[in-house]
């Protein structure tokens, strides 16, 4: 795993009016990094205590919900970046396989914990794109499919209409109809009132935006047509 | 369908030498027991930086995974910047940063030296097996080449890198990169250039636009360099090497102040990049802009601290730019500046204590600084204290140029030139210092006064060439109160008066004043750049008064 957020902020110089974003990002920075620390710990001590934390459903809730905390707040910080206009794909070419294979991994404690399969298929192919923002956006969908799937996820890359396709499937209800669409959601159709605030789909449609190959740009799709039955988040790369 | 890492990974985990450091025990302990859950076998750890350095002077090492955050002292950057410095880690050998914050601020910190990857906490066995292996697999694949480069073959190294091309296109960006900076290093730039052209056909990628600039200017092509890369720079805003480079390119088509410009925007993203700071600091002296200079100057100072980089050069100018500043300024912020040039030059003699010539240079600017406060005893005593040492003859010529100027703004202007002519003498062969000697000798004022000189030498053409010669008459010699030496103004303003002579009924009077400003560059040296223009002047003016 490499960096997947480029979030240290830049230190006003000689200004006294308080920027409230600014304090608030530097905040966020300063949870997102005791969370970081908090999921170290719980990685440990699962290691630690294996015969006596093993599947308790309680350690895995606390593994989870840390996790989904500090994905948001890696998010919020990619997104105020973004309104700072200093958000930028460095895009390379990668070995997608390889790629994937290692955000796999990140999860895979709490997967096996909860009792939930992972699986990858990927064809042989390279992929351009910037490799922290990407993994940015794929931790936060698989932990979504982690919420609503009910035994299995899938990773999944090819290449399609020239477009490098990664997708994340799950066997569960899939998502609800006002949610399939494939485009991008805009910052005022967020719903604050539903619970969820889609912050990560926005945030997975920006980095999507962000990467071009001369005037294509690239976007997100969510529909339930997978083959495990449930959801289908997919990001398509010009 | 694939199972991307290969299953011999235990085996490759296996033959490998790893050394852990991080100042936690606990993770020291948990990273060894990961490794060896991975299959790893030959594993130290240790907690610090020096502790690692030293490990790494007596033992082959084929990882290191270090932590970035050690707590007080020594960062991880700064050992992996010593460790490759004094080439105690081969380049076919890994170092993995660890990071429990992934800060912009310290990935963009390094100039040089990268990691060969990152790690992000928390890791667990699954990630480093992955993480790890791929790297592992690839240094296999790629440590012939490596090796060479390792040797210096790069002839060798580059048709290694062209064999294994189509083999190996999963580390094709490497290949690519590594090929176009072979060929750059042994200077095949027309190959280099092909290799980001050919990328950059395919497809529009940062990096290859970056390699291009850098062809560019290494093919004074500067341009074309300063386009592609104000390009980049605006495309990829948080994109630090592009702006080292642009700023380079600036630099060499002549535009210092954009340049500089370029570079403090950078040093503000990255504020731990000890050579941006000091490329700012240089940069923004020589454009006369002391503040920002003694700003840039005091950062590389203290980030030196623990740094490979940290050099005696740096307090020396520190100490030199924040004596400019204080300079005849006796309001509480020019004291401030005075005393802090004395603390840091205090601070440099016991930092290098050992380092020839040391006091001599300390004390040198200690007695400008005095001068600059009025305390002319003090300033005195200053060069009392190295009295000794102060032999013309025998002081490196750098150590003679600062003195030269010490002895100007002490009031011993006398002595000041004859040391500068003497110097001349000494070193006729050495271009660069024979130029700083001009610059001295025709400016040998405070930055302050230096800049109103030239702000209104620059007024002087202008008015010249929009034809108020009264004007440029005034303006010139405004400028010429400040610098009354200064050979091109003293030239600039023979020649208007030479032209009002033209435009008036023979006005003799002008023409003693034109007598009068060569007459004060009357022991102009041959290799002064203004001496040809000297020689002309003075040939035409005997013409008109004959």
């Amino acid at each position: 795993m490499t960096t997947n957020d480029h979030d240290e902020l830049t230190h006003p110089r000689g200004t006294q009016s308080i920027d409230f974003s600014m304090v608030l990002a530097s905040a966020v920075h300063d949870m997102k990094n005791s969370l970081g620390m908090l999921l170290n710990s719980l990685d440990e001590l699962r290691q630690e205590q294996t015969d006596t934390i093993g599947d308790s459903p309680r350690f895995n809730t606390l593994q989870y919900e840390a996790e989904r905390m500090h994905n948001d707040l890696v998010q919020l910080l990619g997104i105020y970046r973004l309104g700072e206009n200093n958000l930028s794909a460095h895009v390379e070419e990668h070995f997608v396989p390889d790629f994937l294979a290692q955000q796999m991994a990140r999860h895979t404690p709490l997967l096996e914990g909860m009792g939930i399969e992972l699986a990858i298929e990927s064809d042989d192919i390279n992929g351009f794109f910037d490799e922290d923002l990407l993994t940015g956006v794929l931790n936060n969908t698989i932990n979504n499919a982690i919420r609503y799937t009910k035994s299995m996820i899938k990773l999944t890359a090819a290449m399609h209409n020239d477009f490098l396709v990664i997708g994340v499937e799950d066997d569960g209800d899939g998502y609800p109809e006002n949610m399939q669409h494939n485009g991008t959601p805009s910052f005022k159709s967020l719903n604050f009132n539903s619970g969820s605030t889609s912050l990560g789909l926005f945030f997975a449609s920006s980095v999507a935006q962000l990467h071009s190959n001369g005037d294509r740009h690239g976007y997100i799709k969510l529909h339930n047509d997978g083959r495990l039955g449930g959801g289908v988040f997919e990001i398509w790369l010009p | 369908m694939t199972e991307p890492t290969s299953n011999a990974i235990g085996a490759n985990f296996g033959k490998l030498s790893y050394l852990v450091v991080d100042d936690f025990e606990n993770f020291r302990l948990s990273m060894r027991q990961i490794l060896r859950n991975c299959g790893a076998d030959k594993i130290e750890s240790v907690a610090n930086a020096s502790a690692a350095v030293q490990y790494c002077a007596y033992n082959h090492v084929d990882v290191v995974l270090c932590d970035y955050n050690l707590g007080e002292g020594k960062n991880g950057q700064h050992i992996l910047e010593e460790l490759r410095h004094k080439k105690l880690l081969k380049r076919s050998s890994l170092f993995l940063m660890v990071t429990a914050e992934t800060s912009k601020e310290m990935v963009m910190g390094a100039r040089e030296y990268q990691p060969d990857g990152y790690l992000t906490k928390p890791i667990n066995r699954a990630m480093l097996e992955k993480r790890l292996g791929g790297l592992i697999a690839q240094r296999n694949a790629l440590l012939p080449i490596n090796r060479e480069i390792d040797r210096e073959n790069f002839p060798e190294a580059i048709s290694l890198c062209l064999q294994t091309l189509p083999s190996q296109p999963r580390y094709k960006t490497w290949l690519m990169k590594t090929l176009a900076d072979l060929y750059y290093q042994v200077g095949d730039f027309s190959h280099a250039l092909k290799i980001h052209d050919d990328v950059l056909s395919q497809r529009d990628l940062s990096w290859a636009r970056l390699g291009r600039g850098k062809i560019l200017i290494a093919n004074q092509n500067y341009d074309e360099a300063a386009a592609t890369l104000k390009a980049l720079v605006s495309q990829h805003p948080d994109y630090m090497e592009a702006y080292d480079l642009l700023a380079e390119a600036l630099e060499k088509q002549g535009r210092p102040t954009q340049a500089q410009q370029i570079l403090e925007k950078a040093a503000e993203h990255s504020p731990n990049a000890l050579l941006r700071h000091k490329h700012l600091a240089v940069l923004a002296s020589s454009n006369q802009d002391m503040p920002t200079a003694s700003k840039a100057w005091r950062q590389t100072v203290s980030l030196g601290t623990y740094s490979i980089h940290d050099n005696s050069e740096h307090y020396l100018a520190l100490g030199q730019s924040l004596s400019d500043l204080s300079e005849g300024d006796s309001s509480n912020e020019g004291t401030a500046h005075a005393d802090e040039a004395l603390t840091i030059l205090r601070r440099m003699e016991k930092r290098f204590a050992g380092q020839e010539n040391i006091k001599l240079r300390s004390r040198i600017v200690q007695s400008r600084v005095h001068a600059g406060q009025d305390r002319m005893n003090e300033a005195q005593n200053a060069l009392d204290s190295v009295a000794d040492e102060l032999d013309p003859d025998l002081m490196p010529p750098e150590a003679c140029l600062d003195y030269a100027k010490t002895l100007f703004r002490l009031g011993r202007e006398a002595d000041a030139k004859g040391l500068l002519n003497a110097l001349a003498l000494r070193c006729s062969d050495n271009p660069p210092l024979l130029q700083k000697i001009e610059s001295l000798l025709d400016e040998p004022v405070g930055f302050r006064q230096k800049l109103q000189a030239r702000s209104l030498n620059r007024e002087g053409i202008k008015a010249f060439e929009a034809g108020n010669l009264e004007e440029a008459v005034t303006t010139f010699n405004r400028a010429l109160d400040i610098v009354p030496s200064h050979a091109s103004l003293n030239l600039n303003l023979v020649q208007v008066l030479m032209k009002q002579y033209q435009g008036t009924a023979g006005d003799r009077e002008l023409l003693k004043r034109c007598e009068k400003c060569l007459e004060k560059l009357a022991d102009l040296p041959e290799q002064h750049r203004q001496h040809r223009r000297l020689i002309s002047l003075r040939k035409k003016l005997e013409g008109m008064m004959s």
